[in-house]
């Protein structure tokens, strides 16, 4: 694109938690520090209860933050009133929005409640906005009706069009895809992912899909207990930050597959004969059940006759045949036991 | 400029052609029933003479009991339906709980207990029947403190017992508490005062003077004003507390401006006419079920219509037109409003899914 990023965001020293009756102060984290640009595609990754998701409403201004600063376009967020915070941050989070004899319409009219008069008017330049983000997440046949009656992947469609009808730069997303099939999160992060791209958005949305989050996030913050580790997926992985997400020593991330591994101690070696797809997926098999690719051991055949797709497995002096990775696979976690 | 309507969401003309067509109906049927509350009462009054006195000075007795009795208590009860309906639209909005009423809640008890105790406690400077200005105010202001801060119970409640049915049964016991001292205080009061004060726990429309009248009229128009004042508010509420505020919402002053209309509109109504039970409750949902939408810009002008329609139809039938007997009004709007609200559960199958 050749244009400069701005930056939208900035989260210095932030302290994030609660304050209770007693005016005790329960800070989760130590001070947080990250920033945002305008048109990334931000992923937030942490344990639960580290505190993404009061992170996530200390930067929409739902809840005060204890300590430090939240600069959004570089005005603090303390010097924003509230309209105006609604103005430049839209957010949606899992809490699911039922309310009866409501329309998709109106509900995304209300998106544009920090932009309508006292009374709520809706003049044609709301319409057309409200009109334009129903089209947008795809929904145009959805206009009238009722969100009780839409499914949940739907009714989570209906909320992004109500927060790109609040017209904001920054998006703030908390678990936007929890509850949603497979097909539907997909759609969703697509969905998202295109807005940063075709409107410039900043989307900040947190996750427990790593595997998404490195697929797709521009940036990730990485919440620990010690603060946040931001940086493109790429950085974090070859700088072993996702390590530290677990405890167990076993599990590690492995770096040129870009997935969770759990090391099995005791890996024996194997050895495949074929390539392409083919090639690619027997050895993700074999790995699985704790094989690892070498020059020793065992040899398997990719053999592929006409339609027929079969594996020979070169098992001692005998030849065995497979018709299924499946099949190979079994017989030989068969043997381990 | 172009009104979009919300009906169906689209601008097509169709849908936005019937919700007028809706109002129109309903603003006759209002006017209606506002006319057949005047013709109708224990003494029959032929039409043709009620409207020789209606439109001509009379002296005669039937002139009288017009002029005096029925229209200051159709304007009551219009004044009460529009209250307590709009209180409880205000209500179920800002508890997110489609149960919500003044009288389900305990508003109407907090009233009922400000007005026991200025009516059985300082009844030595105040009685009901031979009060002037200063102590009709003072009964309102009573009234309205009582409503108020049973409200604000309310509300730390629900925040922290989400759960619809829970916040039901706390609003009943608390209910049930404040009558528990006013048993008290009627235990230690007057006989006099007492009777004064049973009667006013019967509920009546019709006991109203003049400048009580003009003092329901005054109060009710201030809570009618905040109502619209807080429209968009009440509209953003909808989505609950979080999405509102990240919309824009001050969910706190919202909240404020709420409650004192509500407790206005629900302890003014409770302070002159008695405690008046499931209007406030069943008209909000009437409206939605007529309107299909959730828009308070719609639904405020609905629920306005249909609560003083109800109520005065309430009162027609109180009258038992052409005997003696009046019923109390407390017994209908009961009658009335309780199938409404059966039929509101049944048909949702649950609370959660009515809105």
């Amino acid at each position: 694109m050749g244009k400069l990023k701005r930056e939208i965001l900035s989260v210095i020293d932030l302290e994030i938690g609660f304050v209770s009756r007693g005016r005790k102060r329960t800070v989760l984290t130590s001070p947080l520090n990250a920033t945002a640009s305008s048109g990334e595609f931000i992923a937030v990754i942490g344990h639960n209860g580290v505190g993404k998701s009061t992170l996530l409403r200390t930067i929409t201004g739902l809840q005060s933050l204890l300590g430090g600063n939240v600069f959004i376009k570089g005005k603090n967020i303390e010097d924003y009133s509230r309209t105006d915070i609604a103005r430049n941050v839209g957010y949606i989070s899992t809490e699911p929005v039922s309310v009866g004899n409501m329309t998709v319409y109106d509900l995304v009219a209300l998106g544009r409640y920090p932009h309508t008069n006292w009374i709520g008017k809706i003049n044609d330049d709301d319409h057309n906005t409200i009109l334009s983000s129903i089209v947008k997440v795809g929904m145009t046949d959805f206009n009238g009706k009722y969100i009780n009656e839409l499914s949940d992947g739907e009714k989570q469609r209906a909320m992004i069009a109500r927060v790109l009808a609040q017209d904001t730069g920054l998006l703030i997303m908390d678990e936007p895809t929890a509850f949603l099939d497979i097909s539907n999160k997909f759609e969703i992060v697509h969905l998202m992912h295109t807005l940063t791209r075709e409107r410039g958005k900043t989307v900040i949305f947190s996750t427990h899909d790593l595997q998404t989050a490195i697929n797709t996030a521009d940036k990730i913050w990485l919440v620990l207990e010690n603060g946040i580790i931001e940086g493109a997926p790429e950085d974090l992985i070859l700088n072993d930050s996702f390590d530290s997400l677990f405890s167990d020593s076993r599990l590690k991330f492995n770096k040129s597959e870009g997935s969770f591994v759990i090391n099995k101690d005791n890996r024996k070696s194997i050895r495949i004969d074929g390539d392409g797809l083919q090639r690619l997926w027997t050895e993700k098999a074999l790995n699985r059940i704790g094989y690892d690719l070498s020059n020793t051991g065992n040899m398997v055949r990719i053999v592929s006759e006409g339609n027929v797709l079969k594996w020979e497995l070169l098992f001692k002096d005998q030849i065995l045949e497979f018709y299924s990775i499946y099949e190979l696979v079994v017989w030989l976690d068969g043997q381990d036991s | 400029m172009k009104t979009y309507n919300y009906i169906n969401g689209s601008n097509k003309d169709t849908p936005a052609r019937v919700k007028l067509i809706l109002f129109v109906f309903l603003s006759i049927i209002l006017i209606c029933f506002f006319f057949l509350d005047i013709f109708f009462g224990s003494v029959s009054i032929k039409p043709l003479e009620v409207f020789r006195i209606l439109f001509s000075q009379s002296d005669s007795t039937f002139g009288t009991i017009i002029m005096k009795f029925r229209i200051p208590k159709a304007f009551t009860a219009l004044l009460v339906g529009v209250a307590l309906s709009i209180s409880g639209l205000q209500m179920q909005t800002v508890f997110r709980n489609p149960m919500a009423g003044p009288y389900v809640l305990g508003i109407s008890s907090g009233a009922s207990l400000g007005v026991a105790i200025i009516i059985l406690g300082f009844s030595s400077f105040i009685s009901p029947f031979n009060i002037d200005a200063l102590g009709n105010w003072v009964l309102v202001f009573a009234a309205w403190i009582g409503a108020g801060i049973v409200m604000t119970l309310m509300m730390i409640i629900t925040v922290r017992v989400k759960d619809i049915m829970t916040v039901l049964i706390l609003g009943i016991m608390l209910a049930s508490g404040i009558s528990a001292i006013v048993s008290i205080m009627q235990y230690f009061s007057s006989e006099t005062m007492l009777k004064a004060y049973v009667i006013w726990t019967m509920g009546s429309l019709g006991n109203l003077t003049v400048k009580q009248l003009q003092i329901l009229f005054i109060s009710v128009s201030i809570g009618l004003v905040i109502n619209v004042l807080s429209v968009k508010m009440l509209n953003a509420l909808l989505l609950g507390e979080n999405y509102a505020q990240s919309i824009g919402l001050d969910v706190k002053t919202s909240r404020v401006l709420i409650f004192i209309s509500t407790s206005i509109l629900a302890g003014s109504v409770t302070a002159f006419c008695g405690p008046i039970g499931f209007v406030g409750i069943a008209v909000p949902h009437i409206a939605r079920i007529m309107f299909k939408t959730s828009n308070h810009n719609v639904l405020i002008p609905a629920t306005i219509l249909l609560g003083g329609t109800i109520m005065l139809a309430s009162d027609i039938i109180s009258q038992m037109p052409g005997s003696d007997n009046v019923l109390p009004i407390n017994s209908i709007t009961s009658l009335i409003g309780i199938p409404v609200v059966i039929w509101v559960i049944i048909r949702n199958k649950s609370f959660n899914r009515v809105f």
